[in-house]
């Protein structure tokens, strides 16, 4: 598929809804193919596309169709979350996946790899039990992993005495052994 | 609830201002908990600082006056956002920025952009106002925000321990 063929399909079936359109290739090709007042083109704020169409979303009851990018979307992948919460009913996100940072190089980028953004060893977990099983199989088995563990609330304990500073020697060292000294 | 929230929060409803984004601390919390209390306003939680601009400016496009809550710590997440957003399009948000790193500071991790805060806002042509005391909040509110779409620019409202007693309040 073609983003310019698919973005003129998208085209075709609207009328006057707002369209939020990502930085670089996916602004050029909509304002070549169908250029309108009601699009917004981002020419900055990599990441922020689906964000805006968001606030769009929150501030008209019309449908709002957010073009992103792969790229662009994983540098603001905690804004699903955030479209999660609000549900807006009237926002639609597309994102064009070219598996590249196609503006830049092109540098492939994580969709290439065919994981599609997935972690396949992901799991959730609500009791000390479940945790100790999967945690095993973690340490024992290649990853990535990623474990939620579902946790109540409890009084905060003191805050640490943590010196920044000497916490980073003293890490750092454990990897790279004691400091050679001039004169030794 | 404390007398400057409450200030800050009319302040914003008086500037026909309905969508608030925001990243919160403890004194944030404080006037947001009355902006979510009152059904005037929609409030948005993101995850990100950057992103709540990213929302806040669409709120703006398609034009619902639109403002953002923000540490100083969490400006430093957002740079590109006011400066390849917001400055080239001439969005008009108002920054209501939790300034961390003065008087009375614990964290030392607090310290740099809570001092840096308001000369990267000097280095971005965006004007700013810092409250200390609950009697300049509406004035310099209401103020700024006017201010901030004669001139279709961001401006900063900061606000200080001074003003709220910081995280201990």
């Amino acid at each position: 598929m073609r983003r310019q063929d698919a973005t003129k399909l998208l085209l075709s079936f609207l009328s006057e809804q707002p369209i939020v359109s990502n930085l670089g290739p996916t602004t050029d090709e909509l304002w070549h193919l169908g250029d309108r007042n009601r699009n917004f083109y981002t020419y900055g704020g990599m990441g922020l596309c689906s964000s805006i169409a968001l606030g769009v979303a929150l501030s008209t009851g019309e449908k709002v169709v957010s073009l992103d990018g792969d790229g662009s979307l994983l540098m603001n992948l905690g804004t699903l979350g955030t479209i999660g919460r609000e549900q807006p009913a009237n926002l639609v996100v597309v994102v064009w996946d070219n598996e590249r940072w196609s503006q830049t190089g092109p540098q492939p980028r994580h969709t290439a790899t065919g994981t599609d953004l997935d972690i396949p060893k992901s799991t959730t977990v609500s009791t000390e039990e479940e945790l100790e099983t999967v945690f095993k199989e973690a340490l024992s088995s290649d990853g990535p992993w990623f474990i939620v563990a579902k946790i109540e609330d409890v009084e905060p304990l003191p805050v640490s005495p943590i010196e920044p500073e000497v916490n980073l020697h003293k890490f750092r060292q454990t990897f790279i052994g004691p400091p050679i000294r001039l004169g030794q | 609830m404390p007398i400057w929230a409450d200030r800050l929060v009319q302040s914003l409803k008086e500037s026909d201002i309905s969508l608030v984004t925001y990243v919160p601390d403890i004194n944030i919390h404080q006037a947001t908990q009355l902006v979510s209390a009152d059904p005037y306003f929609h409030l948005v939680s993101a995850s990100r600082e950057e992103e709540a601009i990213g929302i806040a400016a669409g709120g703006y496009a398609a034009g619902r006056n639109s403002a953002v809550f923000m540490q100083s710590s969490g400006f430093g997440n957002c740079l590109n956002a006011v400066g390849s957003l917001c400055l080239p399009h001439r969005i008009p948000l108002p920054f209501i920025i939790n300034l961390r790193g003065g008087v009375g500071e614990f964290n030392i991790a607090q310290v740099p952009l809570g001092r840096g805060t308001k000369p990267i806002l000097d280095v971005l042509g965006i004007p700013h106002f810092t409250l200390t005391n609950e009697d300049e909040v509406e004035p310099v509110v209401k103020g700024a925000i006017k201010l901030c779409y004669a001139s279709r620019s961001p401006v900063g409202i900061c606000l200080t321990a001074q003003l709220h007693g910081g995280k201990n309040a």
